[in-house]
């Protein structure tokens, strides 16, 4: 009875100590940028999911494309049934792992470089992506922030000849997520 | 005269033109709400029938009357209200318009509801749990 308790409690502890490895968010912030000769448009999401396991260095975000926020409705919309093709396509999801994750020491605060691997999934395609960012470890949390870009063409997303001039193929993502400890 | 009406209509839909293009996303605060739900039952049909509920709620106007789990604020000072039922790892997250901040001082977890917001859809999770979303949310007490 006694070995079973004491079987229970490190088995109990060793799960505890591995759920400390884990960090997310479900309140992430990712900005896109696309500059156009004619205009600039920006979109923002305020609601990305994101999970760092600190130990393995996996990365992953998990963005619902409706969630974009538009300052102009007509743009939100076209963004949404012509480009992203939203109904269709409703999530777009990052999977990857920070290749130099033995560089960061997690315990101790302090800003890190990372270069993050991964495949980004989005409007339906997956490409391989490869990208250089920041994690912040301060008060017991992780700010992981990214500026990197896409080619929308990579994606399938087609921008037509008429607005070519007010959307770039070329689009920058600005991720900034602040992560907390998951608690099990 | 017929060029006066030609000219006229021309002005008119350039007018409407240039209106439709700068048109805002609509401010929920005066808006009526497509749809009213409880917390329970909106959680309960995007975790059975997901299809049926996207279609249902998806980019509809979805007014929620629930207890508040949490407020969450963001580095960059967004607020999220997050909903709950006791015993329900599920929650609704409602993504705050930034316009209509000052009706969220105040209220603290506990607190019951009235929630309005544009359903952004289902986010399935394993590891952290399945939430209903929603964003440009404003708030009504009770």
């Amino acid at each position: 009875m006694q070995k079973l308790f004491s079987i229970f409690v490190l088995t109990a502890i060793v799960f505890s100590l591995h759920a400390q490895d884990k960090f997310f968010t479900k309140s992430g912030n990712i900005t896109f940028i696309s500059k156009g000769s004619l205009e600039t448009i920006e979109a923002n999401h305020k609601a990305v999911t994101c999970v760092l396991d600190t130990k393995t260095g996996n990365l992953q975000f998990s963005v619902l494309m409706k969630g974009f926020e538009f300052e102009k409705a007509l743009m939100q919309e076209h963004f949404n049934e012509n480009y992203v093709e939203s109904d269709k396509f409703p999530k777009a999801e990052f999977k990857g792992v920070v290749i130099n994750n033995a560089e960061v020491n997690y315990s101790k605060e302090g800003t890190y470089p990372v270069i993050v691997k991964g495949k980004l999934t989005l409007h339906g395609e997956t490409k391989d992506t490869e990208t250089n960012g920041l994690v912040i470890i301060k008060g017991g949390k992780i700010q992981a922030t990214s500026s990197f870009n896409i080619l929308l063409s990579d994606y399938k997303i087609d921008i037509p000849k008429i607005v070519k001039d007010n959307i770039t193929n070329s689009v920058k993502i600005d991720v900034n997520c602040k992560l907390e400890p998951l608690k099990s | 005269m017929i060029l006066t009406i030609l000219l006229i209509g021309l002005l008119g839909a350039g007018w409407f033109g240039y209106g439709e293009y700068n048109r805002k996303p609509k401010d929920l605060l005066k808006a009526k709400a497509d749809l009213s739900v409880t917390p329970a039952d909106l959680l309960k049909e995007f975790s059975t029938t997901e299809k049926e509920a996207s279609t249902k709620y998806i980019d509809k106007i979805v007014s929620v009357r629930g207890q508040v789990k949490a407020i969450e604020k963001s580095e960059q000072g967004f607020l999220t209200v997050v909903l709950a039922e006791t015993g329900n790892m599920s929650t609704i997250r409602c993504s705050m318009d930034g316009n209509h901040l000052q009706e969220i001082t105040g209220i603290e977890p506990g607190r019951i509801v009235d929630v309005k917001g544009v359903c952004t859809g289902f986010n399935t999770d394993e590891l952290l749990g399945s939430d209903v979303l929603l964003n440009r949310c404003v708030i009504q007490l009770q």
